[in-house]
């Protein structure tokens, strides 16, 4: 892959700001397409349920084992649930997720649109009448918007319940007191956040992933690019999306 | 000819066409006229601007400069609603079939009726679908994807998608590329048979001499971004200068 340069850089951001705009102003307009954004809710969303759950369950174990020697030693071990919950439902799940969605989501969009517009796809969406930004671009961004805070929820529901396994590898407790334990120290404060953030992820993941479908150049050669540009920018914007957002529920009080 | 029996029986009046690619000048001054019933076969090598010209027309890419009249109609000055209805007129054969990988062949070909919104489309829809498949003689294929069809079979799927509007005017961007000698032929013949049922004009570009030969009324010849010749295939053949008999030798 070339190196990109400083204003092809820019350049980029310039254009994907513009396309963005067009989104939003595409959204509203009819005709709205909802056979098409519910055929990619159950791609975006029920397709990646599975990969989501398994990885939020490991998350959850793997972090409840590794912090549990910690806490132990601090003779805070009754603390461990509200710990763990917290960090998995206001950070670890809802990056961990995006991160899954950029990779799967992202090359996925990515690689379609781009593939499609090599071919003259989109051209002849066009051709026939239909409108191929609202077609294509409004109904995969909506429903990447939609779907990843959805699989963020599943995930952290999940996630718990690897946690609960993993306090009871090394002690015995209860589900009915694991769970009050969660929920005296993890509140709306920790969730709603989470969920507004994973909002944003889904927007990245699938605007990104639509822009770099929709200027692949280059026949197949540039649509195996756009999939791997695709992943990383996504990747890049998930990071960038939660330091924001850390700092905004900093400013507003909500850490 | 007088002028207005020109605009009665030009669809198509392209005059003064100018496109450009940074210092890449494809098209100079183009000007071109399709008239009721014609198929009118543009040559030219490739990069000559034969493909912009087409997707100019349609409304696919933008001209710097000149006039493109469709049914009377200039292009640059139709609204997206305006420029919708006219390209339910106008059919768009895609060099590279452009079938939407993702849909059945029944699908692709009910995706343009439900876009133009053709009158009671969800009950004639099958119907428009058969006839169409029919038209082609690929009518098993309806549940079937592209990707299980063979190259001149999508080709064929493509007209039938082509022409499912019933359109007036075909635009065909090299209807006979990428196919062996014996099916691009079949392709030709099966044109020339649509084109006769449902009374078409047509702006087929292409390199294939045998398409040519079937199709042609009038041949323009694009060099250099400019109409540089026009007449029937005979007549060109006959001309003595090089840069036109090289394509027919």
């Amino acid at each position: 892959m070339k190196p990109i340069s400083q204003s092809t850089f820019l350049l980029e951001i310039g254009d994907l700001y513009l396309f963005s705009l067009r989104f939003f102003k595409e959204v509203f307009k009819p005709r709205y397409e909802f056979a098409e954004l519910i055929k990619q809710c159950f791609y975006i969303g029920y397709k990646t349920v599975p990969l989501v759950a398994i990885t939020g369950f490991i998350m959850g174990l793997v972090i409840t084992i590794q912090s549990h020697p910690s806490m132990e030693a601090f003779g805070a071990e009754s603390w461990l649930p509200s710990v763990v919950s917290v960090s998995l439902v206001r950070e670890i799940v809802p990056v961990i997720t995006a991160l899954i969605c950029a990779g799967k989501i992202g090359s996925s969009i990515g690689a379609e649109i781009g593939s499609m517009s090599v071919s003259e796809q989109i051209n002849a969406m066009e051709v026939s009448g239909a409108n191929p930004f609202k077609y294509l671009v409004v109904t995969r961004v909506i429903a990447s918007m939609l779907m990843v805070p959805l699989l963020v929820v599943i995930s952290d529901t999940i996630g718990l319940y690897g946690a609960f396994l993993g306090v009871n590898m090394k002690q015995v407790i209860s589900f009915h007191l694991f769970t009050n334990q969660v929920f005296l120290k993890l509140t709306f404060q920790d969730i709603i956040p989470s969920i507004i953030k994973s909002f944003f992820f889904g927007f990245a993941i699938g605007i990104i992933g639509c822009f770099k479908g929709y200027n692949t150049k280059n026949g197949t050669r540039g649509v195996g690019s756009t999939a791997n540009s695709a992943v990383v920018a996504s990747i890049f914007a998930v990071f960038v999306i939660d330091l924001m957002a850390a700092q905004i529920a900093d400013i507003l009080h909500l850490n | 000819m007088s002028n207005e029996t020109n605009i009665a029986t030009d669809v198509i009046q392209v005059s003064h066409l100018k496109v450009s690619f940074l210092d890449n000048h494809v098209l100079k001054d183009f000007t071109i006229q399709l008239k009721q019933g014609e198929n009118l076969i543009i040559l030219g090598a490739s990069g000559s601007g034969k493909s912009v010209l087409i997707k100019c027309i349609i409304g696919l890419m933008v001209a710097d400069s000149g006039s493109i009249k469709v049914f009377g109609d200039e292009v640059t000055e139709l609204t997206p609603e305006e420029l919708n209805k006219m390209r339910a007129k106008v059919g768009f054969l895609f060099q590279s079939n452009a079938l939407y990988d993702s849909m059945t062949i029944r699908e692709n070909l009910r995706f343009p009726l439900i876009r133009h919104w053709v009158k009671n489309v969800r009950e004639t829809a099958e119907e428009l679908v058969m006839e169409a498949l029919t038209n082609v003689g690929l009518e098993d294929t309806a549940d079937k994807f592209p990707s299980e069809l063979s190259g001149g079979m999508q080709k064929r799927i493509a007209l039938a998608r082509t022409l499912i509007l019933k359109p007036q005017v075909i635009l065909y961007d090299e209807p006979t590329a990428g196919l062996d000698p014996i099916t691009g032929k079949e392709i030709c013949q099966l044109m020339l048979e649509l084109q006769k049922k449902y009374h078409t004009s047509s702006i087929i570009i292409t390199h294939d001499l045998n398409c040519v030969k079937i199709m042609a009324s009038r041949i323009v010849m694009l060099i250099d971004g400019i109409c540089y010749a026009t007449g029937t295939f005979e007549e060109l053949k006959q001309l003595k200068d090089k840069r036109v008999t090289d394509f027919f030798d």
